[in-house]
């Protein structure tokens, strides 16, 4: 097999989605950042005015910008995890899906923490939190797995594009732009795909993928236990960690279903995403979404059971105040795509990716319903009953900035895949020539 | 969950109830306007309570009643009352008080009053009040004699007992003792919100005894307040006599100092060693996978330089 030819080859094949900006993509692009500047104004707004202008007050003081925190971090976490097992068993199918679950792994990670300065009061003492730290505080753990997780992600992103870099920088057709190419050639670090370079970069990268998973698992557990670890009634789980993660990962698969089908889509890649990946994709789904029924039954059945009174007065909101939320988030974000994705004649493109959706919004309105019941319930009753002091609304500010987030997220996703191909063509290099390999080592059979 | 665009709904809704509500007050004036006095019949009541310190109170509760309905009550506010001490018609005024928004008056009379007795030694006390335009004249009176109560908190061989003694003066100037015969008593200790009994029973020849019991905790140091208390007696109204004593069983157990709390400067020691060791496993491993990028530019710039060659 001529490598060189195999490697323009994949150049042509992608090159005209990192070279050109179509009228759809830049109306795309406008769109994102219209949703953005709104975004800053909102932030603006809440910048100056102080969180007065969100929902939350006293009594609630966590609101969708923490949903949302949590909903992101979950799908990085979930992202790093389907990704480090992807490369760690070297799945034959994770060239079609590898890059888009990086790319959702690293961006969701940018995002999410954004969120929780949006949710700070006071953000001119943040700075307190890393020169006071108090290592009794999940808080602080958060922040440490955060960081470190961000780090190990983006290493191990990039690591997963070096690769790729080389082969758009030893390409002289390639038409883009000259900072693009100088980008490519610095970030491509002489990369020439040399025996002993491929070895140690994919020694590398295995030691860096089963690093991701073990950082998701203890990360997004550290996020449980900023829940678990308080007495508030609804929170006070010792399931909670594993829950998150079964949550994370539910979400997580949902989101890349999601994206694998937009980009399916819009860049024609039939060729390499096909059914039997959203297939694939669709049982691991099913597989979540038992869990996560699972543990979402035992969860409130426990609860239901202890007759705590704390947590039947909890029970009682999520029944009356948020039932339609609650069917919703537990039982349609369940067992619709239980359904779907169980009988085979319903496992096609479009209905798995309906499933995931209602998978993701189901999880969504999860969240929300684990951060806002609990706190509308505190142990003690408030001095002041005022309705917005007990009961959270959220503001324009804050679906204004969430939307940011979401569209944020989108922009990053679509000028990064502008910037590498999407299917990550060093990964069809190195499958094809293991498959040589492998055929060689075969016994030929013998021909009558 | 609702956006601020409701704000203005809001306003308009606040507004509404404001202009309802202020129909409401205009309906309850011209209910008001309705009251007929005549379905209503007056409820007068006057007591007498001795007080711990021997002073006397008298109080009135004065208050109107529907004649058909029972539940509705209106308590008479502002209504002068004139207490009076009597003797063979003759009225002596003690004071005046006027009815509170509960329709209570209330006179406290010292230890030191002096009082105009009967041949039995009955205080009579009359409480007037002398009619309005509304309302007519009310007038109620009783009569009680002056019980005194003492009561004594010792410690008897190691065991804490509450001695009450109730006794009457012989009206001769030698003023001797006369142990009441029998009379019910009810001890209590006073509590935040409203005294706890402790003991019920009979005074008998004049005294009272029982053990304390040992498990009233007191309050924070301990301390007790015991309340002797003769109530709605025939002859004697209510008397009632209290006593502060260190008679609790609430003991200050000093707290066991926790290493770890919320407010510790420092985590416990086995936390900075886990997170240690896992931080270092972790960047050290970033480190590596970075000394090996470094690496492989290395090898791939030593290639190009040999291509070149």
């Amino acid at each position: 097999m001529d490598i060189d030819k195999r490697k323009r080859e994949l150049v042509k094949e992608f090159s005209p989605a990192l070279e050109n900006y179509s009228l759809k993509t830049k109306i795309w692009i406008g769109c994102l950042v219209a949703i953005i500047l709104v975004g800053f104004y909102a932030f603006l707004v809440q910048l100056i005015n102080g969180h007065i202008v969100t929902g939350m007050r006293d009594n609630v003081v966590w609101g969708i910008y923490i949903i949302n925190f949590i909903f992101f971090v979950g799908i990085s976490y979930s992202g790093a995890f389907i990704s480090g097992i992807l490369h760690f068993f070297k799945t034959p199918w994770k060239n079609s899906v590898s890059r888009i679950v990086e790319l959702i792994t690293v961006l969701s990670l940018i995002i999410g923490p954004i969120f929780i300065l949006l949710c700070i009061g006071r953000l001119d003492r943040l700075h307190y939190l890393f020169l006071y730290p108090r290592i009794q505080s999940p808080i602080t753990w958060d922040i440490i797995a955060i960081m470190t997780d961000l780090v190990g992600c983006f290493i191990y992103l990039y690591l997963t594009f070096i690769p790729d870099f080389a082969i758009l920088r030893d390409n002289k057709e390639l038409k883009v732009a000259k900072w693009q190419k100088k980008a490519y050639r610095i970030l491509a670090l002489n990369y020439q795909d040399t025996t002993e370079q491929r070895e140690r970069l994919h020694k590398i990268t295995r030691t860096m993928s089963v690093m991701i998973i073990v950082l998701a698992i203890v990360a997004y557990t550290v996020l449980a236990w900023i829940f678990s670890l308080t007495l508030q009634p609804g929170w006070n789980s010792t399931i909670f960690a594993p829950y998150f993660i079964i949550a994370g990962l539910y979400s997580g698969v949902g989101v890349i279903i999601i994206s694998m089908y937009a980009i399916r889509k819009y860049f024609h890649l039939e060729r390499y995403i096909r059914k039997v990946h959203f297939i694939a994709a669709g049982i691991v789904l099913l597989v979540m979404s038992l869990l996560f029924g699972y543990f979402t039954f035992s969860e409130y059945f426990a609860r239901w059971f202890s007759h705590k009174e704390n947590d039947v007065h909890l029970l009682d909101t999520l029944f009356n105040r948020y039932f339609w939320e609650f069917i919703f988030a537990n039982y349609i974000g369940v067992l619709v795509p239980i359904v779907i994705l169980f009988f085979k004649k319903f496992r096609t493109i479009k209905s798995i990716t309906f499933a995931a959706i209602i998978a993701v919004l189901g999880l969504w309105l999860n969240r929300f319903l684990i951060v806002v019941p609990t706190l509308e319930t505190p142990y003690l009753p408030i001095q002041d009953t005022r309705a917005e002091f007990v009961n959270y609304s959220a503001t324009w500010v804050e679906y204004s900035l969430s939307l940011t987030g979401i569209a944020a997220f989108c922009l990053l996703f679509t000028l990064l895949i502008k910037f590498v191909p999407i299917i990550p063509m060093s990964g069809i290099i190195d499958y094809e020539r293991d498959q040589k390999k492998y055929n060689k080592r075969q016994p030929k059979k013998a021909v009558k | 969950m609702k956006s601020n665009l409701m704000k203005h709904t809001f306003y308009a809704s606040f507004i509404a109830i404001l202009l309802f509500s202020n129909l409401g007050f205009a309906q309850q004036e011209e209910q008001k306007e309705e009251f007929d006095v005549r379905k209503y019949k007056t409820v007068y009541k006057f007591n007498s309570f001795k007080q711990s310190d021997n002073s006397r109170l008298l109080e009135v509760s004065f208050i109107v009643q529907n004649k058909k309905d029972r539940k509705d009550k209106i308590p008479v506010f502002e209504a002068e009352i004139y207490f009076y001490n009597v003797l063979n018609d003759e009225e002596l005024l003690l004071g005046t008080a006027f009815t509170s928004k509960e329709g209570i008056a209330k006179l406290t009379l010292p230890s030191s009053q002096n009082y105009e007795l009967d041949e039995d030694g009955f205080i009579n006390l009359t409480a007037r009040f002398i009619g309005s335009k509304g309302l007519k004249s009310a007038k109620k009176s009783l009569a009680v004699k002056d019980l005194h109560l003492e009561l004594n908190l010792k410690e008897i061989d190691s065991v804490k007992t509450v001695i009450v003694k109730a006794y009457t003066l012989t009206l001769d100037s030698l003023q001797t003792k006369v142990p009441l015969e029998e009379a019910d008593i009810t001890i209590f200790v006073k509590g935040m919100l409203s005294n706890m009994p402790i003991k019920e029973g009979s005074i008998e020849d004049g005294v009272f005894e029982f053990e304390f019991p040992t498990n009233i905790p007191g309050d924070g140091d301990g301390d007790v307040t015991v309340i002797a208390n003769i109530e709605d007696h025939d002859e004697f109204g209510n008397v009632a006599q209290e006593k502060f004593i260190n008679w609790g069983s609430h003991k200050i157990t000093p707290v066991k100092k926790v290493k770890n709390t919320l407010w510790s400067e420092s985590a416990p020691l086995w936390m900075y060693i886990v997170l240690s060791i896992l931080l270092l496993g972790v960047w050290a491993n970033y480190i590596y996978t970075i000394f090996n990028l470094f690496k492989i530019k290395k090898e791939g710039k030593s290639i190009n330089l040999a291509t070149e060659e």
